[in-house]
């Protein structure tokens, strides 16, 4: 927990507002947001052994952290459009002042404090917060002065496609991710009503995943299918996950690209396999997560392997189509949102699918188009909403977010 | 109403840029008392156009420790003009800490693009909610927080020179009264409670700012309300 955080839980602060004239009398104390329920400070040290205690996550440094961060439990992936007056001004002034709006609405909410000029601040706290900024197409090019980043492009249509205007597309982009979904949709709420000068909400979409275990680890963790989903991918850290994600030149530096996909997963049908089934399809078991071929999660698959003389890791297996040595070791970074959406008409389940990868057309393409041609998957699966968007070089403190390209 | 908690220890870094500071010894003596403050702060505005200095803090060479070195300052914002019905006038907002340990008084403030501003606090007057100026300035005792928000104390920022934008920046200096300044870089933001709840019917509206309120060199209680003649909300701990 960083210092500042730390000193801000214990500090307190009380306001000399009276929140609405009709608290009458002169008291009316609003803003103790850092106390409990006694009035008291709280500790600002988490208490030993408690990993699983939300902290707060850096909002500064050459990367926006989110990108990186372990998966805390809810996710919103939020696309606004700019105003048509902004847009069609081309005005870069516009869209500099609502990041630099979004850069202190960043560093507040992320400590856990209310955001500058917050409705409800009580709602803010300290929940692995992260916000990750980022430009759709419609703002990058000759037209904005914003260059794209290399390979910057919408995926392409697949055949496999069901894609609905209203889960697709955007100008701009908040990624927020925290422990539970009151800290974050305060974080968008706030977000959005800030925007309003500029832009003005296009979707939201809600998800979850449980990153860490009972004694708070961080783990992999599972998509809706029951599968271990994320083992393969380039541990941040690495080397491999450095040259994977981030943009090393130009402008862009330090940032990256963010596939979303919102993929329906057919649960029932999914239901009906068996076991064997099922962890074919993949080429992975659904107990732990490790290859067919041994090993365990973080085991790489041995896709040579054959067993009475037939392939362990089958043809079309997901795992085989997608894999680094299937594309000439193109890979990408991949983070999940579970979602079920519930209706009085039903419910949709599936995965709000993010892939973050350098160059999109380099590495994210050719292995969607892989995936298009063949993939045991697609038979429960299906992209209905898709959204491209370049991520922000990170900040230092006293700068903005995209000053390297709008300042 | 303005109550205090401790604060156990200095933090190593403050939560917002924006924060700047910088010693100057010309604002020394601003320990008038609030009928007179006014116009020596207007007065002393026509000279305020100092170009601000850079974000990190700057340790005052003299060695004395300025109470500015103790003052800081997060999340400070500034509600936008554009589209507002009074265009000329706006308020500060931010969190003020003191984390030295010695009482802290910010006097008074200064902006460019404002020709006059003032410390401003709420009270509860005849059940109406009106805002006056902050008696003796705002004390922040050792170690002691105070939010400056909508519906509270804030910096009012009068007879604006420029229209305030969403997104633009404003530099903002808090004058402290040891004569040590504390520079603040404050976006302008929209305001996205309804207007009534901080400025408005009750406030700024009614007995206009624009006018006989602010306009006028003692009108500054905002409907005939000496500057905490019930000693309310002056309390510090
Ligand atoms: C709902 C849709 C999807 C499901 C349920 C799913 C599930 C999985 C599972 C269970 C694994 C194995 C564990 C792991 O390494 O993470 C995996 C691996 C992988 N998936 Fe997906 N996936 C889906 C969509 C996609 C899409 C759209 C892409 C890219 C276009 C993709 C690319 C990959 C890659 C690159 C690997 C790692 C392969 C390796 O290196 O072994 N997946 N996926
Ligand atoms: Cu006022």
């Amino acid at each position: 927990m960083s210092p500042s955080v730390g000193r801000r839980r214990l500090l307190g602060y009380v306001g000399t507002a009276v929140a609405g004239a009709a608290a009458g009398a002169s008291a009316g104390v609003v803003g103790a947001q850092a106390l409990d329920d006694d009035g008291r400070a709280r500790p600002g040290a988490p208490a030993p052994g408690a990993d699983a205690l939300p902290r707060v996550v850096p909002a500064h440094g050459p990367h926006q952290p989110g990108v990186a961060a372990h998966l805390s439990g809810v996710t919103e992936l939020v696309a606004l459009d700019l105003l048509p007056e902004v847009r069609r001004a081309r005005d870069r002034d516009a869209l500099a002042r609502l990041l630099r709006v979004w850069t202190g609405d960043v560093e507040s909410l992320t400590a856990g404090r209310g955001a500058p000029g917050d409705t409800a601040p009580w709602l803010a706290a300290v929940a692995d917060l992260t916000v990750t900024v980022g430009l759709g197409p419609g703002v990058l090019g000759e037209e904005w002065g914003i260059p794209a980043p290399v390979g910057f492009a919408k995926v392409p249509p697949m055949r496999h496609d069901r894609l609905r205007e209203e889960w697709s597309g955007g100008d701009l982009l908040l990624l927020v991710n925290g422990a539970d979904a009151t800290t974050v949709g305060h974080a968008v709420r706030r977000m959005v009503a800030d925007a309003r000068p500029f832009a003005a909400l296009r979707w939201r979409q809600q998800g979850a995943w449980r990153g860490r275990d009972q004694q708070g680890r961080p783990v992999t963790g599972r998509n809706l299918f029951g599968q271990v989903d994320g083992s393969a991918n380039p541990r941040p850290g690495t080397d491999l996950f450095d040259s994977t994600v981030w943009i090393r030149d130009g402008a862009w530096a330090g940032g990256t690209t963010l596939v979303l996909r919102r993929i329906r997963m057919d649960l029932p049908t999914w239901d009906e396999l068996t076991r064997a089934e099922q962890e074919a399809s993949v080429g992975r078991r659904l107990d732990d997560g490790a290859p067919l071929t041994g090993g365990h999660e973080r085991s790489d698959l041995d896709l040579a392997a054959r067993a009475d003389g037939r392939w362990v890791v089958a043809k079309d297996a997901h795992a085989r189509r997608t894999h680094p040595s299937s594309h000439g070791g193109r890979r990408i970074f991949r983070k999940g949102a579970n979602y079920e959406v519930v209706t009085p008409a039903g419910s949709e389940t599936g995965l709000l699918f993010q892939s973050f990868q350098r160059d999109l057309t380099d590495q994210f393409v050719p292995i969607q188009q892989a995936m298009d041609v063949s993939d045991a998957l697609n038979e429960w699966t299906t992209a209905v909403g898709s959204a491209e968007f370049a991520v922000l070089p990170g900040f230092a403190e006293g700068q903005w977010l995209g000053h390297q390209l709008l300042g | 109403m303005n109550l205090s908690l401790p604060t156990p220890a200095r933090p190593a870094s403050p939560g917002r840029p924006g924060r700047r500071r910088s010693a100057s010894a010309g604002r020394a003596g601003r320990r008038t008392g609030a009928a007179a403050l006014a116009l020596v702060l207007a007065a002393a505005l026509a000279a305020c156009g100092e170009e601000v200095a850079p974000i990190e803090p700057t340790i005052d060479p003299a060695g004395a420790p300025a109470a500015a070195d103790s003052l800081e300052v997060h999340d400070p914002w500034v509600r936008a003009t554009v589209g507002a019905d009074d265009t000329t006038m706006t308020a500060a907002f931010m969190v003020l800490d003191n984390t030295g340990d010695a009482e802290v008084t910010v006097t008074g403030a200064r902006a460019e693009v404002a020709g006059r501003t003032e410390l401003h606090e709420m009270a509860a007057v005849d059940g109406q909610m009106v805002m006056r100026q902050i008696r003796g300035g705002l004390v922040l005792a050792p170690g002691r927080g105070q939010m400056l928000q909508p519906g509270g104390s804030h910096v009012m920022l009068m007879e604006l020179t420029e229209e305030l934008r969403p997104g633009d920046e404003l530099d903002l200096v808090l004058e402290l009264s040891d004569g040590s300044d504390v520079e603040v870089s404050a976006p302008v933001k929209e305001f996205t409670e309804e207007a009534g709840h901080y400025h408005g019917d009750d406030g700024h509206g009614d007995d206009g700012h624009g006018d006989d309120g602010h306009g006028d060199d003692e009108g500054h209680d905002h409907g005939s309300h000496d500057h905490g003649d019930d000693g309310e909300g002056d309390e510090h701990p």
